[in-house]
């Protein structure tokens, strides 16, 4: 595991929130467009939906990734296995989100078949201009057993 | 175009607060789809997950799969959708945790449901689930229906 972190900006662009939100089925819903709406509702504007942050990939590709944080996964057996974010609030259109990306956990487990599973969590930070937090995204994959047949 | 959408004056209109939760109470399932691979498309050029194995047939048979498959996270943004809806907006979502355990293929129903574990601290503990329905890619014999997507979200409500 290494200490390394990828510090990167994240922009919530209204264009990009409403095809977001139309991929994940929430086209209609107002708090993602609708500037009146989301004011009387007492947001400054539109917010972005609550699984946003998985477009960080956008900012640091996975060869990016691998490189500078060094899991070193064998892609040809990994798995998205988990997926977790901690939000204090949802970002708001129009703001620049600051990312950092770093390994929060690695271990190994023995599979139920056999050879060892690989566990690695790769924690990003967002907070907003002020260094205020916004939520953090906890992204594991997982490393399946190699063959043992 | 998608079937998949949420019509947000239909489905959910009522605010939620949190004296109007208690434990053990389930939300109104919500399904999605049937999925189709322009919904794999479309979450791919939103979301930045292009991995090819989620839209090219060839390069999908060629890692061991029998076709393509939807994205986990694009499961997940449908559960998240869910959820914003049952509570009443998704501005009042602190936690979403998901864990993969199925895959969810073109064709396939995704079927969404949720359910009130506790209430702490002023949190409501939701445990959710998505399951796939349909018949699945010919040849695999899967299950019609089967758990996709198991989680959890804490949210935080307000009290009147």
């Amino acid at each position: 595991m290494t200490d390394e972190v990828i510090e990167f900006d994240l922009p919530i662009e209204a264009d990009h929130v409403n095809r977001f939100a139309a991929a994940v089925g929430d086209e209609y819903n107002p708090i993602y467009f609708d500037p009146q709406a989301t004011q009387e509702m007492g947001f400054p504007g539109p917010l972005a939906p609550p699984t946003f942050g998985v477009t960080q990939i956008f900012q640091v590709p996975r060869d990016e990734r691998e490189s500078k944080l060094g899991a070193n996964l064998d892609y040809g057996r990994v798995l998205h296995g988990e997926q977790e974010f901690v939000i204090t609030r949802l970002p708001l259109v129009g703001e620049t989100l600051k990312g950092r990306m770093r390994i929060a956990k690695d271990f190994e487990k023995e599979g139920k078949r056999g050879g060892t599973m690989r566990f690695v969590t790769y924690e990003t930070k967002f907070t907003d201009i002020d260094g205020d937090e916004v939520m953090t995204a906890y992204y594991t994959l997982l490393q399946t057993a190699k063959d043992v047949g | 175009m998608s079937e998949n959408r949420i019509d947000t004056n239909r489905i959910f209109p009522q605010r939620l607060t949190l004296d109007g939760v208690t434990p053990g109470m389930d939300f109104e399932e919500v399904v999605f789809g049937p999925l189709t691979r322009d919904d794999f498309v479309r979450y791919a050029e939103a979301s930045g997950d292009d991995n090819p194995i989620h839209q090219d047939e060839e390069y999908a048979r060629s890692q061991g799969a029998p076709t393509v498959f939807a994205m986990g996270m694009l499961n997940a943004g449908f559960l998240a959708t869910a959820l914003g809806h049952w509570v009443g907006g998704p501005q009042h979502i602190r936690r979403f945790k998901t864990r993969f355990t199925n895959r969810v293929w073109a064709g396939d129903e995704l079927v969404c449901s949720g359910k009130v574990v506790s209430i702490e601290d002023g949190l409501i503990k939701i445990s959710l689930e998505a399951r796939r329905r349909g018949e699945g890619p010919e040849g695999l014999g899967l299950d019609d229906e089967q758990s996709a997507i198991v989680g959890e979200a804490d949210v935080e409500l307000p009290a009147d």
